[in-house]
């Protein structure tokens, strides 16, 4: 376990959470003492975070017995948010309690392992707690013929088509959209790489976790990091669009050696800065909503008149309002104050791209009242930022738009920076 | 003024039809059935780690239909008795004071003692504390001393590790291994989902299971644990037991104090009687033989001492 620092900003935006409460520490003193060795300290905090990027403290206290004589284990979660699935504290305790008998005399972590198996710990998703949308969905939609390929994160299914070969071509989707929204781009750039489309999880024909604490901006993180690494994607170029590059430009900032360019549309990488009152109305209503007619809004919002079948493919992973918990928490989890949950981890996420110096293109829809005005927050991030790129016309989902054209453009792109 | 309890829910009432009592012991809220009348000689029956009166509803009936008055505590933690959120306050000598306490306020007198696991050692010590009182001994699948370990306390596979500092607390209060899976898991008998939320239920509110910690922590293994020198205190008073009708029951098939246990009993107590073996039972005998074992107690009671007080 590495035990880190956190900055005070940081933690006052969680709370503490008091998870264990041992006042018999010292009910076998070696226990005791090797933990004093282990954290450096006899009285006091040590921080580490998990493998689901939570923040925990082992707060010692010492009783002037000579030793820790009592503990406690708090998660840190999110001010004003439910804490995250049981399951990943189950299995983030139990990884705390193999370091216990890791570094205590007499303690042995296979005998933890093993007592935890006949235990039937629960450290992943349990029976029920998540969807998957029938396969018979997405069978003969418009313009899509690509077979999925699987991979599994956090015990989660993760679909995503590939095509063509050579370097990664990653593209993120966004709300409330999947991997069908890339259909028109995807056969131009197979032909200059490979080009792997996920979608996100609680979209498209991946996983659906049904709980509305299963989604953060955290987790999100955490399993699209999951799946690049995963697939193990390096010199990636990646496109994104919306949530893709609020995902997409953290995933970076967390991996920038996995990536060579960066193409965002119509996105951002909210700090806690005002967002604007388009964007605060279209959360407003959004959160008032207990399920989403996907197709509707994917009509209004296109500037290109959508067939039924096309309208209908964009609702097919949504089979009913059961499957829609991620499609309905994603705005409300945009940070749209300094405090708000991620705007921190952003700021710190922005001081690690200003130091990137990979080529960026932005192209941007000039129809588009939300992200349109957001194009200039990138451009002040990257130092190497291709001029303007106006997608005269399109609306927010530029890509259903005109799609082709920009992948036109980003094939140009891909050639004139292929030097590096 | 009795203590008020909280109300038992109405699908237990079937399985445990008796009244819960209530008194305050050393500030805390004590539990208990009290059946039988107090023209019948008093009968404690002492459950241990993680069950509570529940394990002995069929001794009950026919402790009371052969003239004995039949009182089934629940330890402070445990059961429908307070649960403090403090270890301390549940450690062997405390036990101990709460039952001297209700021996006190209930005026027992000519009682007998029946315990199981931990209620072994703190009903005898409670006895040791009003000798005079005591009538007869009933001691099943416990123990009283230190000089003896049994495989199963001092294995790491689960015992060791499952109380183990903050690993403990991981498993026994978060994952309820123990709350949750005492007698529902080592029955012989098989067991009905009703019988096993009976004894799950009392541990449902988070954080309610101190106790079921705490008793394992104060099995002294080794000299200078938590626990050794209460046990101690006890095992040197055994010799005062002499003059007092003892019995041994015993499930061998139990793994946590196997026969070794009740060999070492019957050297500290050569007086008494048995072990008398009961097979297909596991540690939570009480529960896989209870008409079994009640009749065996009414008969060894009413051979030596009788329903008379």
């Amino acid at each position: 376990m590495k035990f880190i620092t956190p900055t005070a900003e940081e933690l006052s935006y969680l709370r503490s959470d008091p998870l264990v409460w041992e006042q018999e520490l010292d009910v076998r003193p070696e226990v005791a003492e090797a933990i004093e060795r282990a954290t450096g300290i006899r009285a006091g905090r040590v921080y580490w975070r998990s493998r689901h990027d939570h923040l925990y403290a082992l707060e010692l206290a010492d009783l002037g017995r000579g030793r820790p004589s009592m503990a406690m284990v708090y998660g840190h979660w999110d001010r004003y948010e439910p804490r995250p699935p049981e399951h990943e504290i189950d299995a983030d305790l139990l990884d705390f309690s193999l370091w216990v008998a890791e570094v205590a005399d007499g303690l042995d972590p296979a005998d933890v392992a093993q007592v935890a198996q006949f235990a039937g710990v629960q450290t992943t998703w349990p029976e029920g707690s998540v969807l998957r949308t029938p396969d018979d969905r997405f069978t003969d939609l418009p313009g899509f013929p690509y077979q999925p390929r699987y991979v599994e994160v956090e015990g989660l299914r993760m679909a995503c088509v590939e095509q063509g070969e050579g370097d990664p071509i990653l593209m993120l989707h966004g709300e409330p959209t999947w991997g069908y929204l890339y259909r028109h781009m995807i056969p131009l750039l197979a032909e200059v790489g490979r080009v792997v489309v996920p979608d996100l999880i609680g979209f498209g024909r991946s996983d659906k976790p049904v709980a509305d604490n299963a989604y953060t901006y955290k987790s999100h993180v955490r399993w699209l990091r999951g799946f690049i690494e995963a697939l193990d994607l390096r010199r990636v170029t990646l496109v994104c669009h919306d949530w893709g590059g609020l995902l997409g430009l953290r995933a970076l900032a967390q991996m920038p050696e996995r990536f060579i360019r960066l193409v965002a549309m119509n996105t951002g990488f909210p700090d806690g800065r005002d967002l604007g009152e388009p964007f605060m109305r279209w959360r407003r209503f959004s959160q008032q909503q207990r399920s989403l007619d996907v197709p509707a809004i994917m009509r209004m919002a296109a500037r290109r008149a959508l067939s039924d079948a096309e309208a209908a493919a964009y609702g097919a992973p949504f089979p009913s309002s059961e499957y829609e918990t991620a499609a309905l928490v994603f705005p409300r989890l945009v940070p749209v104050r300094p405090d708000h949950p991620g705007a921190y981890d952003n700021r710190v996420a922005i001081e690690t791209l200003k130091t990137l110096d990979l080529p960026v293109l932005l192209p941007w829809s000039d129809n588009d009242p939300i992200t349109g005005p957001w194009e200039s927050q990138l451009r002040a991030i990257f130092r190497n930022v291709a001029p303007s790129l106006v997608i005269a016309g399109a609306g927010h989902f530029l890509q259903e738009d005109a799609g082709e054209q920009i992948a036109v453009h980003i094939r140009n792109w891909l050639g004139a920076t292929a030097e590096r | 003024m009795n203590p008020t309890l909280r109300a038992k829910p109405d699908w237990l009432t079937s399985l445990f039809p008796w009244e819960q009592r209530a008194l305050t012991v050393n500030g805390r809220t004590m539990a208990y059935v009290d059946e039988g009348g107090p023209e019948g000689r008093p009968v404690l029956l002492l459950h241990g780690n993680p069950t509570w009166g529940f394990l002995y509803r069929d001794f009950i009936r026919p402790l009371t239909e052969a003239g004995y008055r039949a009182i089934a505590p629940d330890w402070v933690g445990a059961g429908y008795s307070d649960h403090p959120r403090v270890d301390a306050a549940l450690t062997l000598p405390h036990h101990i004071a709460d039952l001297a306490s209700l021996i006190d306020q209930l005026r027992l007198h000519g009682f007998v003692i029946v315990g199981q696991d931990w209620g072994g050692p703190q009903g005898v010590g409670a006895a040791l504390q009003r000798l005079e009182r005591l009538a007869a001994l009933v001691l099943m699948n416990t123990w009283l001393f230190t000089g003896y370990v049994g495989r199963f306390h001092a294995s790491p596979l689960p015992w060791t590790t499952w109380h183990a500092p903050l690993i403990g607390q991981f498993f026994m209060k978060r994952q309820k291994v123990l709350s949750y899976g005492g007698p529902s898991v080592t029955t012989r008998r098989g067991m009905t989902e009703e019988e096993a939320r009976a004894y799950h239920h009392i541990f449902d509110e988070p954080d309610s299971d101190h106790v079921v910690l705490t008793w394992p922590r104060t099995i002294p293994l080794r000299e200078g644990d938590r626990g050794w020198a209460d046990m101690q205190a006890i095992e040197r008073r055994l010799p005062e037991l002499a003059g007092v009708p003892t019995v041994l029951l015993w499930a061998p098939e139990d793994n946590v104090f196997p026969i070794e246990y009740a060999h070492r009993l019957k050297e500290l107590l050569p007086h008494a009687e048995g072990p008398t073996t009961f097979d297909n039972a596991a540690h939570f005998l009480q529960d896989d033989r209870g008409p079994d074992l009640a009749r065996a107690i009414v008969e060894f009671l009413n051979r030596t001492v009788g329903p008379a007080p």
